[in-house]
């Protein structure tokens, strides 16, 4: 039998939660600051813009294609290379109102088909999207983070009970935001794709987290004596093996899309390789610790409701009185 | 084996060959022209894998509602005044009104506000009144009726794109409507952006001209084509330009048909949209009258017959002109030409005057009837009230482009889960070999789906399926980690099999429903490729569930049964 994880393994996770959760917060909290000071470097899916991927020949370097992109008068124009040197592919990328974006495709194509013959150049890809429907998509696309949020959200509460779902919601929301850190730290184009591979890792890295809570519950069940710590910790370590082996194995998978997959899906697999790896550290490290802070949150009230209404001020305690119970006729 | 299991199997073997025929045409490339395979049908590749156009249109409703109000002005004043109400005056306001909320007033005699409360009360349901004083009323259009002038801006809007669609002969184009206001018009195989976009953008063009019958007559018109096309050798073929063929045969005609007449088609359609076939008319080159002269038409009922007939209505210039080529050609037929293709030529019963009359259809069962009807006043109303498109995205994907994509995705795919169940088979032995197995038969089930629902395969799509197979093996971990807990509490090969299946079925679920929720999520949003990324999650989901719970527990029991007849106790998990 093969085994990564040893049975009967007792590592302390939840001992210096509050390293982890100091570190993840700290990471969001610089993600936040990042996402309005640098921003995100949206695609044109988002901004609105025109992009067309071009072969040319070799005689055609980068300041060549720019200076007859630029005489055929492509407003907002940057042209960069893209894949491997060899094959001379570029990338023009126009900016401007909906009228002038219209035209770049036509007026590429001019270009190419009038200084070059046919065969010599090829037109691979040419997106178009207009400003206002750039940022509809945008909108939308954020809003539809937001409801698979919320869904999971009532699923994890319907399923568990209040202790558990905020911790899975936010690990989630901490996979989504240090995820989209590292897209503004590497600035790494943002666009719709990208938008979906987030959206199927919300769906995913919640997994791990249920197998965690799943088996929290139980222990908690089997061993009343133990704290919620010790349970939580417990738990963690017993289920650590599976934790670790289901996101191994989707790993795996990406890490072969990302590597071989192409141009074209490399950017969308790098992000469920992020996400997959942010998501088992959540599990392991922050969902489990914010069960154990919610608990004793919801502990404590209960101990607050329990020793009456003053216990704010503490001066004037007052034990609870034995119920009178109904008065029965 | 219990017959319990031997049933399962025979069910489970039974699922395997189908999706096995499902999957065969797609994998083999078979030609579908060709084959004898009885099954034919192939996975619909996306525009981003085939190469192709995909364009977003807005729909700007803003002209259409504005002269809907004009012409609900119009009737609404008419009516007034044939029920005896003077109205004195009529403007339309648009000041501090939303770009897409148009009203009008009108002003008629104080004495008769009871009167003109009646008419709008018992014949303009599409009137809202918004405000009143003694003498007038500020309307607009009621909420009903703007969304019933939308959905048929909607619908129109498709037909006319579908009609021009065909100069491309794209074999399988897709045109629908997203959200309320927008249309997605998929070519595959075109890259030609800016033609697709002239065709497309232009406003619809709409004419009636009088079809001679008199100088030659329709079957002579028919054989006359077919003999310029022996000649000639010239057909048409699907996925050529079809203005092209008919300009063709226009100037070859030349001499051999009447001066100023032309031959036009009408094309009659089958289920799917393709062309099942086509009649020719010589037509008067003269259009007689235009859609800028119709005002409206819609589907009305025959009080008598109960059949559906097509009414519609001209402004005064149109009605003027209709009246006098009515009254020129009574039992001539009328050609009702959409961007120069013939959808209809009703006989001329009566000189029309007035600027209204109806179109009465032939014979046919009801639905079928109902249907021309719907088709023939959207041709009208296509060319009465042209909606103006914008376009909000163009996408090209270029064929080479999407061959490499299916090259390169397909072949990530392949090494991915290669190396997945390598890394499977190595930790879990035999029973790794089990989950081998299931998760190929996964694949092979998330593909003859995706073929059954006629689902469209994306780049994202086919990386949707290599994800599968890596969240597949999670459930197949978490069923055999608990096997193996439950081995460690001392329970036999049998009792930690029974146990670890049942203990983790609880938590499959779990994951897969959060799992389904995103991708319903990502489904609703996504358009295109991400759309098809979705699809194969879903279709993905399902499968799992299968095969990770039914499938891989009939072989479970199959391999317990082997190792109690060896007489050996360990499992090899």
């Amino acid at each position: 039998m093969f085994e990564i994880i040893k049975p009967g393994t007792q590592i302390d996770f939840v001992g210096k939660r509050f390293i982890w959760l100091g570190l993840s917060g700290l990471a969001m909290l610089a993600t936040f600051v990042l996402f309005f000071t640098n921003g995100l470097n949206y695609g044109i899916d988002f901004t609105g813009g025109a992009e067309v991927h071009i072969k040319v020949p070799v005689s055609w370097d980068i300041s060549k294609v720019r200076v007859e992109m630029d005489a055929a008068g492509i407003k907002g124009l940057r042209v960069q290379q893209i894949g491997e040197l060899s094959l001379h592919e570029f990338l023009i990328k126009a900016q401007g109102d909906e009228k002038s974006l219209n035209l770049v495709s036509g007026q590429v194509r001019g270009v190419l088909e009038k200084q070059l013959k046919p065969g010599e150049f090829e037109i691979h890809r040419s997106d178009v999207v207009g400003p206002a429907a750039g940022s509809s998509l945008r909108n939308s696309g954020f809003l539809a983070m937001f409801y698979a949020l919320l869904c999971i959200l009532v699923y994890v509460t319907i399923r568990f009970d209040y202790r558990y779902s905020p911790g899975a919601v936010i690990a989630l929301f901490h996979d989504s935001v240090i995820t989209l850190g590292v897209f503004i730290v590497t600035q790494k184009q943002f666009d719709l794709q990208i938008l979906a591979a987030l959206l199927a890792l919300i769906g995913y890295s919640n997994n791990d987290t249920i197998i965690v809570y799943d088996r929290v519950r139980e222990t908690v069940k089997q061993h009343p004596e133990l704290n919620i710590s010790k349970a939580v910790n417990r738990a963690v370590n017993e289920t650590l093996a599976r934790t670790i082996l289901t996101s191994l194995t989707t790993f795996i998978s990406v890490f072969a899309l990302w590597l071989f997959g192409g141009k074209v899906i490399e950017d969308f697999a790098f992000t469920l390789m992020v996400g997959i790896v942010v998501g088992t550290y959540s599990s392991i490290f922050i969902a489990s610790s914010l069960v154990i802070s919610i608990t004793n949150y919801y502990d404590k009230r209960a101990a607050k409701l329990k020793a009456g209404g003053n216990a704010k001020t503490g001066k004037h305690q007052m034990t609870a009185r034995p119920n009178p119970g109904h008065v029965s006729g | 084996m219990t017959r319990a299991w031997w049933t399962k199997f025979i069910l489970l073997t039974i699922t395997v060959i189908l999706s096995l025929v499902y999957i065969f045409p797609t994998v083999a490339n078979l030609d579908p022209e060709k084959t004898k395979f009885p099954f034919k049908q192939k996975i619909n590749l996306g525009l981003d894998l085939q190469g192709g156009l995909y364009l977003v249109l807005g729909v700007d409703f803003n002209k259409v509602y504005k002269d809907v109000v004009e012409r609900q002005g119009d009737s609404f004043k008419a009516r007034l005044k044939e029920k005896g109400i003077n109205v004195t005056s009529m403007k339309l306001i648009r000041e501090g009104l939303p770009l897409d909320d148009v009203h009008f007033s009108v002003e008629f005699e104080p004495s008769k506000r009871n009167e003109a409360h009646d008419v709008l009360k018992k014949e303009y349901w599409t009137l809202r009144l918004v405000a009143e004083t003694g003498a007038s009323f500020e309307l607009g259009l009621s909420r009903d009726f703007k969304t019933e002038v939308r959905d048929r801006t909607v619908n129109q809007s498709i037909e006319v794109i579908r009609n021009r669609i065909d100069e491309f002969g794209v074999s399988e184009p897709v045109i629908a409507s997203q959200g309320t206001d927008r249309l997605v018009v998929e070519l595959p195989g075109v890259r030609e952006i800016d033609r697709a976009k002239d065709l497309i953008g232009r406003t619809a063009k709409l004419e009636f001209k009088i079809v001679d019958d008199k100088s030659m007559k329709q079957g002579d018109v028919a054989a006359l084509i077919e003999e310029i096309e022996k000649k000639n050798d010239i057909a048409y073929k699907e996925g050529q330009k079809f203005s092209d063929y008919v300009r063709k045969i226009n100037e070859l005609a030349k001499g051999k048909i009447a001066a100023d007449t032309e031959i036009a088609f009408e094309r009659t359609r089958g289920p799917t949209g393709q062309e099942i076939g086509r009649t020719p008319y010589l037509l008067h080159s003269k259009a007689e009258v235009t859609g800028d002269d119709l005002q409206d038409a819609s589907v009305q009922f025959d009080q008598e017959t109960r059949r559906p007939n097509v009414s519609f209505s001209l402004n005064p210039h149109g009605a003027a002109l209709f009246d006098k080529v009515t009254g020129e050609h009574v039992s001539h037929r009328l050609a009702i030409v959409l961007d120069n293709i013939v959808h209809s030529a009703p006989v001329i019963q009566t000189r029309i005057s007035g600027g209204r009359g109806q179109i009465t259809l032939g014979r046919g069962d009801g639905d079928a009837l109902m249907r021309e009807a719907k088709d023939l006043a959207i041709v009208l109303r296509a060319g009465a009230l042209p909606a103006q498109l914008e376009f909000l995205e163009q996408r090209v994907v270029g064929p080479s482009l999407g061959q490499d994509s299916i090259r390169k995705g397909a072949t990530a795919s392949i090494i991915g889960s290669l190396a997945v169940f390598l890394f499977v088979a190595f930790y879990y032995r035999i029973s790794g070999v089990i989950a081998v197995f299931s998760l190929l038969l996964n694949v092979v089930f998330v593909l003859a789906l995706l073929v059954g629902l006629e689902a469209t395969l994306t780049l994202p799509g086919i990386a949707g399926i290599a994800l599968t197979v890596g969240i597949a093996v999670d459930s197949n971990v978490v069923i055999y980690e608990r096997i193996r807990e439950e081995l460690r509490q001392g329970k036999n090969a049998q009792g930690a099999v029974g146990a670890g299946f049942q203990k983790a079925i609880r938590t499959i679920l779990d994951a897969n429903v959060t799992n389904a929720a995103a991708a319903i999520v990502l489904f609703m949003y996504g358009t295109g490729p991400i759309k098809g990324f979705a699809v194969t999650l879903l279709v993905g989901i399902v499968t799992t569930l299968f095969t990770a719970v039914f499938v891989c527990r009939l072989i479970f029991d199959a391999y317990l049964k082997r190792l109690e007849n060896k007489g050996i106790q360990t499992l090899s998990i």
